[in-house]
């Protein structure tokens, strides 16, 4: 694996890696067979994750299994549970679904590379950087909506003024580092914004850090349940500290919705609270009125955008001159509350900055960091203040066990992609590296030479390839996902397709669906030869299990010439034998299947099962007409030189009964010595030493030419 | 080719497999029903479903009822005849037959016969259609074997009506009327059978097996009520053509490889299913004529749903990423289309 050294626990080791032990799994094996049971046990893969496990039954008790009517071994077939490929998207039908919608932003992202890397050989031009940037934009939106949506369900009409937080789906991790990324590495365009998206993000995910460590989101859940039970807020220490952990991490619209819950805005106290009501509401209004240097504000959330930095520049001095005016204004004097004046003074000392008041407000470094960008420095811009940064806050608030998302943050402001691939495989798995690589190559040349530069110790693959054959092996362990693999896998210039012929290979093919499955796969990446293979395999199966029709059909598919010809040659067997109608039935039809193409001597199988035909006719009454047409064909047949000369024989000794017809004879002269001629060049031929003897009674030689010459006498007294 | 515009189009993602699925004929005036054979890769369960079709702004399919099988749904069929309470017959990939009789109040399962595996066929049952007042079942298979299942008050029974022992594979078959059907098989193939007539197929269609490569499968047929004598036929490399048993040698080829110029190839991927297509707007029911082919919809491998016609451009309604397995028209609402898409989940959608 990248990133991975060797030596964990080493100081020198980029990330902490330790290969958990694990418990060894049991499964009970459901065989269902008698005891005893041989201690043998044949193991091997089967499709996927499965094993194919067969069970024997002892040999001694083998002998009695056929009055038993008991079998003598078992196979099944024994799914191992996989492991989880991340630790939230537990449910394997929820993760498939995010499987199947990333296959074709990847698809259509690599078909835009390949057609611009075409294009740019041809006019080697710069634009390229530009055009290629909004794609991989798009294809990581695409992806990001896959993830699942923070979209808050849909609240009753009249909002509860007592619910502080938005009851949203539970947001996944994945989610999470997947909008990391895409901030930092997909959206050029709103690079200049990156704190405020931090600023967003934090707000979508902080819930996810709660998990091992307080966070202003668990503070804030925590006040909302005691929330019910209070009256007079403005009197808890609970309630100025949500407001001030919220302020902190720039959570306005919360903020705001608390303040307005303050007893001074209660009707019945206006009167003799108006100066503190004031106070209150002036800071609520200056918390909204926040200058953000934004492009656009989401719904319901506060703040005044500004576009570019000189306007901003502009609103934040105006901004931050209010904030010390109000700050040394004569009515706090007047305020008698004195828990709500100090509480409002921190406020005001939070918005201006104080770095320990908002150490305090805040629980981790990542919320520290973005009270940061919002209070502190809002125009840190660069990689490297912002990594400086971070560690700043990290010595402010150092954690022992640092969430998987922190440290994805970090591998990301530190721009050491080796840190982000481990992170990001050892955290969320084969799929999100694969897809991520798109986002962290994008424009990013050093990236891009670490990705994609071929490595010897991986065996000449690239890291980007690894990973991806990683998620193709995945991706094939599933009956219901082995199909998309071929996407991923011919993007791998390497091994991609060679492992891809071993994966169509390895697909039970004897099942006609995965069969057309295969073909068309087949079809669409030009693997001819493969298909051809799969379909020899299906025919020889099904020929060997009784579909003969379905069996000749895929041979007759693939082209198999030399098993077809072996077929021809089985059908040849037939000849002169003394067979059954239905078995005459089954012979003919297979003729008919294997059509009249020239192999091995079809032709004459077609003359002989014509012949055959009409024989058959003659057997089923005393027809001279049809005894008459059936010694024409045996005529014809005896003529044509397609006939073997080993078929003679018993094309003669098959006729017999036309040879010794009981009303007139059959053959005329010419006819009868014609075919007493084949006989005689038949005896010559027998004393050849290769000449192969046919499973005929030895007397049959004899007896036919005894017919013949019957016949031979009665066509002369008949013609004279 | 042509797209049509959709009114509307919705994706449901399901977390099992859908086998096949098929709208069930009104079992009450307010409540539409969709039944659907699904496979759970998780549990490695299989079983067919009733869910109540909810067709809003945000469609919903609620599942009311359902009867698990033994293995793999291979084909699934309705009764399509309405004002009678409906029926479904299913056949396994085990080979096992289940007829299903649902409840007209609550869409549960009130009664259920079956047939067990090796009883009708050796290996899988690839097809099976159901009469259209639900009294008879014709069942093929790759073995080769054709099989009629009567449907009665005292249970199921079956006869061979023909076997070909393994010499001719069929794989799908359709009833014309109440004594003939048709099946289809490799190499194109299409056979004619009438009860009247026992022994063997009235009429065969050979098809092109002996054209090697380019030789496909017939994956389904389609008949229309009023036009008996013609066959419709979909199957591998996009063919689709039309069988007039009063022509018997000479198809209409609708779409394929190797047709001539006139008609366009609307996938070069199998074609799963095929339906006439019911759904007509005014301009094309002026458009049909006694000699044409009726406009069919078929869907693909490759994720292609169309209306093919005989002459025209073929108009696309679905291009999906992943393969559309299955399809079927409301009859009575032959605006609405339900498929079953590879990827493991139904496409619902309303034609303008």
């Amino acid at each position: 694996m990248p990133g991975l050294l060797t030596g964990s626990g080493d100081s020198s080791s980029l990330v902490p890696f330790s290969p958990e032990p694990s418990t060894p799994a049991v499964y009970p094996l459901h065989h269902g067979l008698k005891p005893p049971i041989t201690p043998r046990l044949s193991i091997s893969w089967s499709s996927g994750n499965s094993l194919r496990v067969s069970v024997f039954r002892s040999p001694e008790t083998a002998s009695t299994i056929g009055e038993e009517g008991e079998v003598g071994g078992k196979v099944i077939e024994l799914k191992l549970s996989g492991e989880d490929v991340d630790g939230e998207v537990t449910d394997a039908a929820r993760w498939r679904k995010i499987v199947y919608g990333s296959v074709s932003p990847f698809a259509h992202l690599q078909n835009k590379k390949n057609a611009m890397a075409a294009f740019s050989e041809l006019r080697s031009s710069a634009p390229y950087n530009v055009e290629w940037s909004k794609y991989v934009l798009e294809y990581s939106k695409d992806i990001n909506s896959l993830l699942g949506n923070n979209k808050s369900n849909p609240s009753s009409l009249i909002e509860d003024p007592r619910t502080v937080l938005k009851n949203v789906e539970e947001p996944s991790s994945l989610k999470a580092a997947w909008e990391l990324l895409e901030i930092f590495y997909a959206n050029k365009q709103s690079q200049s914004w990156i704190p405020e998206q931090l600023v967003d993000w934090l707000t979508d995910y902080d819930s996810l850090l709660s998990g091992k460590m307080p966070t202003v989101h668990s503070r804030l859940v925590e006040f909302q349940a005691q929330l019910i039970n209070t009256q007079t807020v403005e009197n808890e220490a609970a309630y100025w500290q949500a407001i001030s952990s919220a302020l902190s991490v720039g959570w306005l619209d919360i903020v705001v919705k608390l303040l307005r819950l303050h007893g001074s805005y209660q009707l019945n106290q206006l009167g003799t609270r108006e100066t503190e009501n004031g106070l209150v509401e002036a800071v609520a209004v200056l918390i909204s009125k926040m200058p953000r240097m934004r492009a656009d504000l989401p719904d319901g959330k506060l703040g005044e955008c500004c576009y570019n930095k000189s306007d901003f520049m502009k609103a934040w001095e105006k901004w931050r001159a209010q904030i010390t005016k109000l700050d040394c204004s004569a009515y706090w004097l007047q305020c008698s509350h004195h828990q709500t004046k100090e509480n409002l003074k921190n406020l005001l000392q939070i918005m201006l900055g104080n770095i320990n008041i908002l150490s305090n407000a805040t629980c981790h470094w990542v919320e520290l960091y973005i009270a940061h960008f919002l209070y502190i420095r809002p125009f840190t811009s660069g990689l490297e203040s912002m990594y400086v940064l971070a560690q700043k806050c990290i010595q402010l608030k150092p954690t022992s066990s640092p969430h998987k998302l922190m440290s994805l943050i970090i591998g990301i402001l530190g721009e050491n992609t080796e840190v982000i691939l481990a992170e990001c495989s050892k955290s969320f798995g084969p799929w999100m590296i694969t897809h991520a690589t798109e986002l962290l190559t994008a424009g990013n040349i050093q990236a891009e030479i670490l990705l994609k530069e071929e490595r010897h110790n991986l065996g000449g693959i690239s890291i980007e390839e690894s990973h991806r054959l990683v998620y193709a092996q995945v991706l094939s362990s599933h009956a219901l996902t082995w199909q998309i693999a071929p996407i991923y896998l011919i993007s791998c210039m390497k091994h991609g397709v060679g492992l891809l012929e071993i994966l169509l290979y390895k697909q039970p093919v004897y099942h006609s669906q995965v069969l057309l499955k295969n073909i068309e796969i087949c079809r669409l990446y030009e693997l001819d030869s493969v298909s051809a293979n799969a379909m020899k395999i299906a025919g020889v199966h099904n020929w060997k299990h009784g579909k003969k029709g379905s069996g000749i059909f895929w041979l007759q598919q693939a082209g198999d010439e030399v098993r077809l010809n072996r077929i021809a040659q089985n059908l040849f067997d037939f000849v002169g034998k003394s067979i059954s109608d239905e078995s005459f039935e089954q012979w003919e039809g297979l003729i008919e299947l294997m059509g009249t193409e020239s192999k091995g001597g079809l032709e004459f199988l077609h003359k002989y099962r014509d012949f055959k035909k009409s024989l058959q006719q003659v057997q089923e009454g005393v027809v001279t007409d049809a005894a008459r047409k059936a010694g024409e064909s045996l005529i014809l047949i005896m003529k044509n030189p397609s006939t073997p000369q080993r078929f003679w024989l018993p094309l003669l000794y098959d006729s017999m009964k036309l040879l010794t017809w009981q009303g007139a004879p059959l053959l005329n002269v010419s006819q009868s010595n014609l075919l007493l001629n084949k006989l005689q060049e038949l005896s010559v031929a027998r004393l050849r030493p290769d000449f192969v003897e046919v499973g005929l009674p030895p007397h049959a030689l004899s007896s036919v030419r005894a017919a013949l010459a019957t016949n031979l006498g009665r066509a002369i007294l008949e013609e004279c | 080719m042509a797209t049509e515009t959709l009114k509307q189009f919705h994706r449901l993602p399901q977390s099992t497999y859908i086998d096949a699925l098929r709208f069930l004929p009104p079992l009450s005036a307010f409540d539409r029903y969709v039944v659907v054979g699904s496979f759970n890769s998780d549990t490695d369960e299989t079983s067919i479903g009733i869910h109540a079709f909810n067709l809003t702004d945000a469609p919903t399919l609620t599942l009311q009822s359902s009867f698990t099988t033994s293995s793999r749904i291979s084909s699934l069929k309705v009764t399509q005849k309405s004002l009678q309470n409906p029926l479904i017959a299913a056949s396994t990939f085990a080979g096992s037959l289940h007829i299903l009789f649902p409840n007209p109040i609550d869409a549960s399962f009130e009664s259920e016969v079956s047939i067990p595996e090796k009883t009708l066929h050796l290996g899988p049952i690839s097809c099976l259609d159901l009469q259209e007042n639900g009294s008879a079942c014709v069942s093929v298979g790759e073995d080769g074997r054709v099989n009629l299942i009567s449907v009665g008050d005292s249970g199921l029974d079956y006869r061979r009506v023909f076997d070909s022992k393994g010499l001719v594979s069929y794989t799908a078959a359709r009833w014309a009327s109440p004594t003939e059907f048709a099946t289809g098989g490799l190499g194109n193939s299409l056979q004619w059978w009438d009860q009247r007539r026992p022994g063997g197929p009235v009429s065969q269609f050979k098809g092109n097996w002996a054209a090697g490569a380019s030789s496909g499968i017939v994956h389904s047929i389609d008949i229309h009520p009023s036009r008996k004598h013609t066959c419709l036929a979909g199957g591998s490399y996009g063919t689709v053509f039309a069988w007039d048993l009063r022509r018997q040698q000479q198809p209409i080829i609708l779409s394929g490889i190797g047709t001539s110029d006139t008609t366009s190839n609307i996938s070069s991927s199998d074609v799963w299913e095929v339906q006439y297509d019911t759904f007509m707007t005014s301009s094309s029911h002026a458009n049909i004529s006694s000699e044409r082919v009726l406009p069919v919809m078929i869907c693909s491998e490759d994720g292609i749903l169309a209306v093919v016609k005989q002459g025209e451009e073929p108009t696309e309604i679905l291009a999906e990423n992943c393969a559309i397995n299955s399809f079927d028209i409301d009859r009575q609402n032959p605006s609405d289309v339900i498929c079953s898409l590879e990827w493991e989940s139904i496409a619902i959608l309303t034609r303008a």
